[in-house]
Formats: structure tokens, sequence, C-alpha cells
């Protein structure tokens, strides 16, 4: 690469490179995971190793890269909105199960934040990790102000995010299968309420019943930790 | 799809107009989902074009997440830094509560359903 001469570069730097690039990395993903059948192959998370790589090998940088891919992530603004679609279409069902959606979102979401939390501590992990380990389970904008409120690192929080996203949906089909979990709503809500906008990705690919349970769930979730987190680690540390 | 697109923008720009006036901690586009919610609860109904544009963006939402995804080679190193803290943290808080919020959910639903259908 570093032999490359200035076109070659021009190219390579061109925004329709970027663009290219993640559509390619996406495809191939796509189809090695409906190839394999493996589930813990997400296409996001294979997807992003594929550009990742290919950023590495051509000495691109990220911020570069995300500009000129930025077209692409435009459109995660009205996919957000758009998720109101399939909520509205599962609104009888959700009516219906208030208490029960209620009840999970509660103790599910309180308790993978302090079973992360008291996991992190016990193995010895300083208060800013800690305290950009709390809102992982928030979409990216939500946990990245409340990490960067409560004493965190944004940018640690916005890979723990990912992680977050990425392990909980892969691991999520072979968990449900193991506890016997086949009720559409319920993989929905708790993709949704563990792995966010990834987790909703993936259950909207398992129907669009499940898929509008993960966007509730995810949604949920992200009040839950905007509005009550900055309270209780407040309370917490000055308490 | 242009007009369904269009809605979609306009109802983000105007969750991100609520979220700069009165909701500083939640982002435009989950305001804005919970407006076209709104929204379309008033109607009572989903027009064709925002079901056409809604459904074309949902089909390649991990697609559109890839982009930011990619932002991990970024924090590589104080990622590394406390790497086994991290991982082992993460995976073992998803590997109980993944199942547990299914395993709740799924329970909670079976119960209403058998209370609900005690019919003969």
């Amino acid at each position: 690469m570093t032999t490359a001469n200035g076109t070659m570069r021009l190219l390579i730097d061109h925004p329709l490179s970027a663009i290219l690039l993640t559509l390619f990395a996406f495809q191939l993903a796509l189809l090695l995971y409906r190839r394999s059948g493996w589930l813990l192959l997400q296409p996001v998370m294979l997807a992003t190793a594929l550009v990742a790589g290919v950023l590495w090998v051509a000495e691109i940088e990220y911020a570069n890269y995300r500009e000129s891919a930025s077209p692409i992530a435009f459109l995660l603004g009205p996919a957000t909105v758009a998720l109101a679609v399939p909520l509205y279409r599962n609104l009888g069902r959700i009516r219906q199960l208030f208490w029960p959606i209620v009840v999970t979102l509660a103790v599910g979401g309180s308790l993978t934040v302090i079973l992360t939390l008291l996991i992190a501590h016990l193995m010895g992990a300083e208060l800013p990790v800690l305290m950009s380990l709390a809102p992982k389970s928030a979409t990216m904008p939500i946990a990245m102000l409340v990490a960067e409120q409560a004493g965190g690192i944004a940018s640690l929080t916005a890979v723990l995010v990912m992680l977050t996203g990425v392990i909980g949906t892969a691991m999520g089909p072979w968990l449900f299968r193991l506890g016997g979990i086949g009720d559409p709503v319920a993989r929905g809500l708790s993709y949704g309420i563990n792995g966010h906008a990834i987790g909703t990705a993936r259950a909207l690919e398992e129907g669009e019943e499940c898929g509008a349970f993960a966007a509730l769930g995810m949604s949920l979730m992200g009040l839950l930790i905007a509005m009550l987190l900055p309270l209780v680690l407040g309370a917490g540390l000055f308490g | 799809m242009l007009k369904g697109l269009t809605v979609l923008f306009f109802v983000q720009w105007l969750g991100t107009a609520v979220g700069l006036l009165a909701v500083p901690m939640l982002p435009g586009p989950i305001l804005g989902m919970l407006l076209l919610l709104g929204w379309l609860m008033a109607r009572g109904e989903i027009s064709q074009p925002i079901d056409t544009a809604a459904s074309g963006l949902l089909q390649y939402l991990p697609l559109l997440l890839v982009v930011p995804a990619v932002g991990i080679i970024d924090s590589g190193d104080l990622l590394l830094d406390d790497l086994p803290i991290i991982a082992t943290a993460l995976v073992l808080s998803l590997l109980v509560t993944v199942p547990l919020c299914g395993w709740l959910m799924q329970r909670m639903i079976n119960r209403a359903e058998s209370r609900g259908e005690r019919r003969p």
C-alpha cells in the first residue's frame, strides 16, 4: 500500500469507496450468514469486522470512513422513526401484555445493569470504566450521554454498546433454544432489552411481531436508562 | 417511497426539535418514533407511503448499523486495557439476562393466556 501512487490513493479516499466497501461487506456477510446457517455469524458483526479489516489494510482513518459512508449512517435516523410502524401494528398485543412488559423490563433491565457493574467491580474495574459500562444496554446516543454525565468515557461506552448488541444478539438464538423460549413476543422483548438496535434488527428477521416487541424493549430500556440511571448513579456516588 | 421518506424525515426533525427544547436526554430519532406512534394512533391507520418507506428502511436496519459499529477500531486501546474485565462482565451478564427476560415474559404470557381462555 505504501507504494500506491497518487491516483490509487485518490480512488481509495473517494467517498464512493467507503459506500461500496460497506455495501459489499454487508452483502458478503449476509451471504456467509445465510449459507453457513450459523447464528453466531451476525451480519452486523461480520460486516463490521470485514470493513475494519479493509480500513486497517488500506490505512484509512475511521473518521474519514465515517464521513464518506455518512449517507448510509444518515438513514439510521428515519429507520429508527420507522420502528413506530411495527409498534403500531402490535399495539393491541402490547396493551394486552402491559404488565408483563413492565415487570420484565424492571427485572431484566435493572438486573443486566447490576450484574455488569457487580462483575466488573469484583474484578477490580476503576470508576470511569464502571460508569462507561453502566448504560451499555441503551441505544448508543442515550448511552453516550448518560456515560458522559456520570463520569464515564463516552467513546468507550459507544464500543461497549456495540459489543453488548453484537454479543447479546449472537448468543440470543442459542440461549432461547436452550431455555425453550419460542414465543416471538418474549424473544423480541429480550432482544430489545439486551441487544438494543442490533437485537431489534435480528428480531425483525424473525418476524414483524418479534421485531415490534424488540423495538418496544429497546425504547423502554433507553427511557429507563436515560431517566433513572443518572439518578441512581448520582445517589450511589454522593449519598 | 418519497412521500413516506419525507414524512419520516420530517418526524425525525420534529423529534430533534422536541429533544432540543424539552428533553435533551433523549435522542431525536427515538422521540420521533414516539411522535410517529402517537400520530398513527391518532389517525387509526398506516398510510401506504409511510408503510412502504418504513418497511423498505427497516429491511436494511442491520446494514445501517455497520457504519457506527466500525467505530470500535478507534477505541481499541481503551478497550484493550480492561478487556478481560469488560468481556467477562458483558458476556456473563448477557448469559443471564437474555434467557431470563425471555423466560419471564413467556411465563407471564402463558399465564395471562390460560387465564383468558378459561371458557369451555
